[in-house]
């Protein structure tokens, strides 16, 4: 069983979102790996202990290097080797562009399963991994809470309104990974000792072009002022004097 | 230019955010409805003419791309319009991908042809206009619907592919559930509420009695008192309804980053320092154990 996980890095959740002249300020970015991104190397690291083969992680990335440590962690948590894409100019918002250069590492591989997160946590638009799917002409499910690998064949649990939809697909296939698929581990420190040995490969590709539209201009959304702190004598009074709020002045209700 | 605004049926109706969709493609152009799986919805939505798939009951990305491919290309459209629900956000790229056209994933407003969309939860807005043809989904509830008239219904008349994946099932999360990024109203519970029962004592009954959706902090989502599907925040949901209720979350910025852009917020929080009190349009700072029952009692009335 060969499976591919795709990782991507993401600005650390903490960063300071500044905008100068409509441009996102970027240069003070600390990056880390996408947290949906973990559950799918998690889960390929399960399938691998189960049944056996080889669990890759690829990554697209500019070519700065300082992402090297956090990817180390995926190789202790269990993934056999590192492929690291190093693209000069390269973008988090360019899913088309992004997927084009992530399908030619990966038709190489001839994966098995595709993994990855169901978003990333920087543009959030889920649209990677069914990119990839479809220039690998494979189906992809995405947004999966549970999956099962039952005679070669994937079952996945996709969040949908209201429920579950339950999908059954042969392989090859690319699944997106939810939050619930999985519980990351962390690794014992003979894990992390061994993972210095296994392979981690930067390889420079080439600038990708795609249909992906550019920001034109970036703004923060207007600051939503403190509000109003409701006084009253009791609960009751405080719950009436709130509810009678929301109907007449906020019209909510 | 001709628009595709894909609706989506929800049983035998079609979806509000897809009507929204309808409104919106109606300012851009004449617009050709595609409709999957019903043609009790496919004769609903707010198109002159509608195209309806009512043999494709269960949604398949490879096939309701095929078939969306298919019809924009007979329509000769530059762009295709749908509302960002679970099946938006999938068939959005699926479809990008198969006409290699732009993408605008999720847009919170339109305006003489500039598109704002939300980054890093909507902390950052950024701003797109697309220059060719394109494919936009658009958040539920961030656009009205309008008042068109439902058109002539036609029977999708091109091939549709096999595709290896197949439906086997449907697991309801239970009658009556309100979807949380389509609900108008939202009430959601964090730490505060001390105890995982305490979420189905008083979040539950709260949201019922509201009509609401519940969602909750990522604090009680880790602790395993509520699934993942609840969570609200830059790892969960991003929700904008009419009412966003917090109560006992004291509101760390992944959570704002997921809420902020709703409507109207009310915060109660026993904690008067609590982050959540610098969004709110109103507060109340008091021990929510007090007031979810006498809000409860007071919507009963």
């Amino acid at each position: 069983m060969n499976i591919a996980v795709l990782v991507k890095m993401v600005p650390d959740t903490e960063s300071r979102l500044e905008v100068r002249d409509g441009v996102l300020e970027e240069s003070g970015f600390k990056y880390m790996i996408n947290p949906y991104d973990e559950f799918a190397v998690e889960q390929a690291v399960q399938f691998r202990e189960a049944g056996g083969g080889k669990v890759t992680l690829v990554a697209l990335f500019s070519e700065a290097t300082s992402i090297d440590t956090d990817l180390r962690k995926m190789l202790a948590i269990g993934c056999d080797e590192v492929l690291v894409l190093r693209q000069p100019g390269y973008r988090g918002d360019r899913p088309a562009a992004n997927a084009a250069a992530l399908a030619e590492a990966l038709e190489a591989l001839a994966p098995d399963i595709v993994l990855c997160g169901v978003q990333g946590i920087d543009y959030y638009q889920s649209a990677t991994g069914p990119m990839v799917a479809h220039k690998l002409g494979m189906p992809h499910i995405a947004s999966v809470t549970k999956l099962e690998l039952v005679d070669g064949k994937l079952k996945a649990w996709r969040q949908v309104e209201g429920g579950l939809q339950v999908v059954e697909t042969p392989l090859p296939a690319l699944v997106t990974c939810q939050k619930d698929l999985t519980k990351v581990r962390f690794p014992a420190l003979k894990d992390i000792m061994f993972s210095k040995r296994k392979p981690f490969e930067n390889r420079p590709v080439p600038a990708a072009a795609g249909p992906d539209l550019p920001c034109t201009a970036a703004s923060l959304p207007p600051a939503r002022g403190g509000g109003e702190i409701i006084d009253g004598e009791t609960p009751a009074a405080k719950v009436a004097t709130l509810l009678g709020k929301l109907r007449t002045e906020a019209k909510v209700l | 230019m001709s628009v595709i605004i894909i609706g989506e049926a929800d049983g035998s109706a079609i979806k509000p955010a897809s009507q929204q969709a309808a409104a919106l493609a109606a300012q851009l152009g004449d617009s050709v409805g595609l409709v999957f799986g019903s043609n009790g919805a496919a004769s609903q939505l707010a198109a002159p003419r509608v195209v309806s798939a009512s043999a494709l009951k269960s949604y398949d990305a490879l096939q309701f791309a095929a078939v969306a491919a298919q019809v924009a290309r007979e329509a000769g459209a530059t762009a295709v319009i749908m509302a960002a629900t679970a099946m938006g956000k999938d068939l959005g790229p699926r479809l990008v991908a198969e006409l290699g056209w732009g993408y605008i994933a999720d847009a919170l407003e339109y305006y003489d042809g500039a598109w704002i969309r939300p980054n890093y939860a909507g902390k950052v807005l950024a701003r797109l206009e697309p220059d060719g043809p394109f494919v936009a989904t658009l958040r539920p509830n961030a656009f009205p619907a309008g008042d068109g008239a439902a058109g002539a219904v036609e029977e999708f008349g091109g091939e549709v592919p096999d595709s290896p994946a197949m439906t086997v099932g449907m697991e309801s999360a239970g009658s009556g559930v309100v979807e949380l990024t389509e609900a108008a109203i939202v009430v959601s519970g964090g730490r505060g509420l001390e105890e995982a029962e305490n979420y189905d004592k008083l979040i539950r009954p709260l949201g019922a009695a509201l009509g609401a959706a519940c969602g909750a902090s990522r604090a009680i989502v880790d602790a395993g008192w509520v699934p993942h599907s609840h969570q609200v925040g830059q790892t969960g949901k991003t929700v904008t309804p009419e009412l966003y209720m917090a109560v006992g979350i004291s509101g760390a910025i992944q959570h704002l980053g997921g809420m902020s852009g709703s409507k109207c917020i009310v915060a109660i929080n026993k904690d008067a320092e609590a982050p959540i009190f610098k969004v709110a349009d109103y507060g109340i700072v008091h021990d929510l154990f007090e007031i979810v029952p006498a809000l409860m009692a007071a919507l009963d009335d």
